[in-house]
């Protein structure tokens, strides 16, 4: 018992150490900048190495955080506890704009500096005709094929061509195409290339309903054709083992592929044979955000970084570094990046893309389509009562956020 | 003298109840701050309006949010509120059974391997849940690759889709739930077989007490006071489910049909979403009012002298 | 008698088939891990799986030591985990000894009060826990965390440990204190010993609980480097293995190693003094 009792001891006496050992929260100099970020090690690598040079003066510090955005909404504008900036897609501006924690970024940076960017992604980064995000590059969803099993001149100009397709290379455990079909990022795109979108700028959700309809109900031939799983694991790894002809999918599958060793083509979106408009992917703008509390306390250094994040250079090498697409119309005069079929393929696709809503309201309706998506392809419910449904329930949701 | 004496004694009963409250104060502080405080916090803000409109200036609009939160108990409420008390019902009932008779067997003092065995069925507790989960939607349930996919092709049989029917997904989630939770019971009711004096045991045994008579007699009277707080509490974890059922079946971007909820899951489709905290709180509120008026209902006696 | 002895056997052999079976079953989803943490190809989900990895490799694992912060992220588990059992320890034992041993005022209510509030649905506690910590300034510090994981865990630590003592008969501690032992020696020579195996659980519980936790952890605690297994696991899985399963099973089964060596090594003491030979003879 001796020995328990001194082992207990011993952790008391642990746990005293610890209490001198924890990470200690950072005293805030004026020329530190703690940076939050979810991206991956080769985008913060970029950019630390960009930002050294470009302003050694500044420490800036990145910071990964998981769930950033549950965090950020836990510590608002805490200086003892928040960043002084962010990096995310723009679909949360909304959010963090209403409850106030956010700055506009055009006083900082000075209207002029913004005209090279691309318009999709001011747009995007806008929330009630404010700017709220330096936006660095953007993502959008691409058609992506295996030249091994679909030869460029098979890739489908129309979705009627890709039924067609699908229809005759669909079976014994091979698909011609698959996609995310019942999850709301995904299907956007169908609902847009029917003219009718989840909701609009004042929260009105699915303000064209018979276009939401259409598109449900078209699109349920192709999903048909193709697995009764909607996430993500099982439409990545039916394409990357050869399985899937076809697929849409993000940037970041890319590497992954190619590492698969797939000959990997890329084409533009198929447009819908009735409505003559393209599939219309939702696109996400990533940029950097300012918090409150940092454009008052460390105007000065929030300023130099912003500027210096504003140079087409940044763009260049992150688009060089892991695919992305810049924001900055500038960056494609680059012959690196006017050569990236990637990039390119993105930049093409900016053209139609939807940013996906930056409005608060826009986080019920994620959940709402993904339910009225399940509900009509998955579990084989009538479309239209389906439709009736969800949109009863977004209602009831959107007020209940009031 | 006596007043003296019976004076002696009262101040020494004094002091016994004062190091009584010294003693277990540090333990009841902890849990005021860490538990009751987050309770009464929800309860406080539940009277607000704090949502993303008015996060930091929020202010009290009183029992506004517990009226709207009555729209809530729709039918779907009342469904998915039964589907949770059959739930904790299957649940609880196959975990005690199940735990209760494995933790039997592996006190059979001449199984040479029993602490071998026990640890393997530990494997499931050591790990985060999310990852169980994970290998379970992805490794075994996925309709594509799944691994009881892959054996119901080899045996000739048609794929299934396991997670997207409503009966369906409630077995799968019954079975990944008491994986998870098997582990905890076996030992709580094993650390309780410890404690039974092998001397009433084996004279039952002489008296020709057969397995059955012993068990009910013998084992289940002892270690009934001593597994009642973990099984009460497993009772409440149960009906709070949310992990299991939410990663399995209704993940946002991964959603597979099944209209299986628990209370838990439900509310958060339908409230927690809406980044409204006065709200979400009175809904936590009233689920937390709920739970205790059940275990009213169903006599959740604490035992073990109290 | 030698028929008995001969049925004996069989029995126990039928119970070790039963059980090596029942592990087998038990584990398909930790040995399917397994296997694909060993696997060259990089596929979690593949359409033709077996036990045995085609390409066998340890390159995964040796990626998992290696290539992450997961050293790091190691130690600060253990000290997380091992400062929390030490304190709910400390905290909980004085107290289950007072509820079960002491009669004083409040104390059925408070019993009562305490198994109540496992029926809160924590999902909303977050808030309150952070206002708690910001006020304590213990935002970003291990102190927090400790403190959050000691509370959730006390009411179960407490409440596992009362009941354990009722069980041991008083009349123990009675002839120990005539023979003139004080309080503090009846606590820890005689009850604690006798209630082993419950601690123990207790410890165990208390452990595995800070060892899997990873919401606290994310939330509380900012930059990698101070991570534990689980938040770091959850991290990864999160974003960058997303197109890396092997690597992220071999890490999972890497996080759950400590835990069962633990666990097979407190084995030995979860036997109760009461049958090691307390009171008996």
């Amino acid at each position: 018992m001796k020995r328990l009792t001194a082992l207990l001891l011993a952790l008391v006496m642990l746990l005293g150490l610890t209490a001198c050992g924890g990470p200690k929260p950072s005293d805030a100099g004026a020329n530190k900048l703690v940076v939050w970020h979810d991206k991956e090690d080769a985008v913060v690598e970029a950019l630390s190495a960009y930002l050294a040079e470009a302003v050694p003066d500044l420490e800036i510090v990145f910071e990964k955080k998981t769930s950033l955005t549950d965090s950020l909404k836990l510590v608002g504008n805490d200086p003892t506890a928040a960043p002084d900036l962010f990096i995310f897609a723009h679909d949360k501006i909304g959010v963090f704009a209403e409850m106030g924690i956010l700055a506009p970024v055009t006083e900082l940076l000075g209207e002029d500096a913004l005209a090279d960017y691309l318009p999709m992604t001011l747009s995007a980064a806008t929330y009630k005709g404010t700017l709220y995000q330096l936006p660095l590059y953007f993502e959008t969803l691409l058609f992506m094929y295996n030249r091994r099993y679909m030869q460029d001149s098979e890739a489908p100009a129309t979705t009627g061509e890709l039924l067609d397709y699908m229809g005759r290379n669909t079976g014994r455990g091979r698909y011609g195409f698959v996609e995310q079909h019942s999850t709301a990022y995904y299907s956007a795109a169908w609902i847009h290339g029917f003219g009718g979108s989840i909701i609009d700028e004042d929260g009105t959700p699915f303000p064209d309903a018979q276009a939401v309809r259409d598109a449900l109900a078209y699109h349920l031939q192709f999903v048909a054709l193709m697995p009764g799983e909607t996430e993500y694991s099982t439409v990545n790894t039916l394409f990357l083992e050869g399985k899937a002809d076809a697929t849409i999918g993000g940037p970041w599958m890319v590497p992954t592929a190619r590492d698969a060793g797939i000959d990997l083509g890329i084409a533009p979106m198929p447009t819908v044979d009735t409505t003559g408009q393209p599939l219309a992917p939702y696109s996400g703008v990533q940029g950097i955000h300012v918090l409150k509390f940092a454009a008052e306390g460390k105007a000065e250094a929030v300023k130099t970084l912003l500027v210096a994040l504003n140079d087409p250079a940044i763009g260049v090498s992150l688009a060089l570094a892991s695919g992305c697409a810049p924001a900055n119309v500038k960056c494609y005069d680059d012959p690196s990046v006017a050569n990236d079929e990637l990039v390119q393929a993105m930049r093409a696709t900016a053209e139609i893309a939807v940013p996906m809503p930056n409005i608060p309201e826009m986080d019920v309706m994620w959940t709402v389509v993904g339910n009225l998506l399940t509900d009509v392809n998955l579990s084989g419910k009538d479309v239209g009562a389906s439709f009736d449904t969800a949109l009863a329930k977004a209602s009831e949701l959107i007020a209940a956020m009031k | 003298m006596k007043k003296r004496e019976k004076n002696e004694a009262a101040k020494k009963r004094r002091r016994g109840i004062f190091y009584s409250y010294a003693w277990s104060t540090p333990s009841l502080l902890l849990i005021a701050l860490m538990v009751v405080f987050p309770i009464l916090y929800t309860g406080y803000i539940s009277l607000t309006n704090m949502n993303v409109y008015h996060w930091f200036d929020f202010t009290i609009v009183g029992l506004d949010n517990y009226l709207r939160a009555l729209f809530v108990f729709d039918s779907g409420f009342l469904s998915a509120l039964l589907a949770t008390i059959l739930w904790t019902a299957v649940n609880m009932v196959l975990q005690l059974i199940i735990a209760f008779v494995l933790a039997s067997l592996l006190n059979i003092q001449k199984l040479r391997l029993r602490k071998l065995y026990k640890t393997l069925l530990m494997f499931p507790w050591a790990m985060p849940g999310y990852v169980s989960i994970l290998l379970w939607k992805t490794g075994m349930f996925n309709t594509q690759f799944g691994l009881l996919n892959q054996w119901m092709e080899k045996l000739g049989l048609e794929a299934v889709r396991w997670l997207s029917s409503d009966l369906s997904a409630f077995i799968c989630c019954t079975v990944v739930n008491l994986w998870l939770a098997l582990p905890f019971m076996i030992m709580i009711m094993d650390g309780a077989m410890q404690s039974i004096d092998r001397s009433y045991e084996e004279s039952a045994l002489l008296d020709g007490a057969n397995w059955f008579q012993r068990t009910r007699y013998i084992i289940v009277p002892a270690i009934r006071p001593i597994i009642t707080p973990a099984v009460i509490n497993t009772v409440f974890t149960t009906f709070k489910t949310f992990d299991v059922v939410y990663l399995l079946t209704q993940q946002a971007g991964a959603k597979t049909g099944s209209g299986f909820h628990t209370i838990l899951t439900y509310a958060y489709e339908n409230a927690f979403i809406t980044n409204n905290y006065g709200y979400s709180s009175a809904i936590s509120i009233i689920i937390f009012i709920l739970l205790i008026v059940f275990s009213a209902k169903f006599q959740l006696r604490e035992e073990g002298d109290l | 008698m030698n028929q008995k002895k001969i049925k004996e056997r069989v029995g126990l052999a039928a119970l070790n088939v039963f059980f090596i079976a029942l592990c087998f079953v038990t584990l398909i989803p930790i040995l399917y891990a397994l296997s694909v943490s060993f696997n060259g190809q990089n596929s979690l989900l593949s359409s033709d799986f077996s036990f045995i990895p085609k390409e066998f490799t340890l390159d995964n694992y040796r990626e998992v030591l290696f290539g992450e912060d997961i050293l790091a992220w190691f130690s600060n588990t253990v000290l997380l985990a091992a400062s929390t059992v030490a304190l709910s320890l400390s905290v909980a034992i004085p107290a289950a000894y007072c509820f079960s041993r002491r009669r004083f005022p409040g104390r059925r209510a408070m019993l009562k009060c305490l198994v109540l509030l496992n029926a809160f649905p924590a999902i909303l506690s977050m808030f309150a826990i952070y206002r708690l910590l910001r006020s304590f300034g213990l935002i970003n510090h291990r102190i927090g965390l400790i403190l959050v994981y000691t509370g959730t865990m006390a009411v179960f630590s407490l409440w596992n440990t009362k009941g354990y003592f009722d069980t041991i008969p008083t009349e123990i501690e009675e002839a120990a204190r005539i023979d003139g032992a004080g309080n503090f020696q009846v606590v820890t020579r005689i009850v604690l010993p006798l209630a082993k195996p419950s601690i123990v659980v207790t410890a165990l519980m208390v452990l595995i609980y800070v060892w899997n936790e990873y919401i606290y952890a994310t939330t509380f605690l900012t930059g990698e480097q101070n991570y534990t297994l689980a938040a770091g696991l959850y991290a990864l899985q999160a974003t960058e293995m997303t197109g890396s399963w092997p690597v992220f099973a071999a890490a999972s089964i890497t996080v759950s190693l400590p835990v069962l060596v633990i666990f097979f090594l407190c084995q030995k003491h979860m036997t109760s003094g009461l049958t090691a030979g307390g009171v008996k003879g």
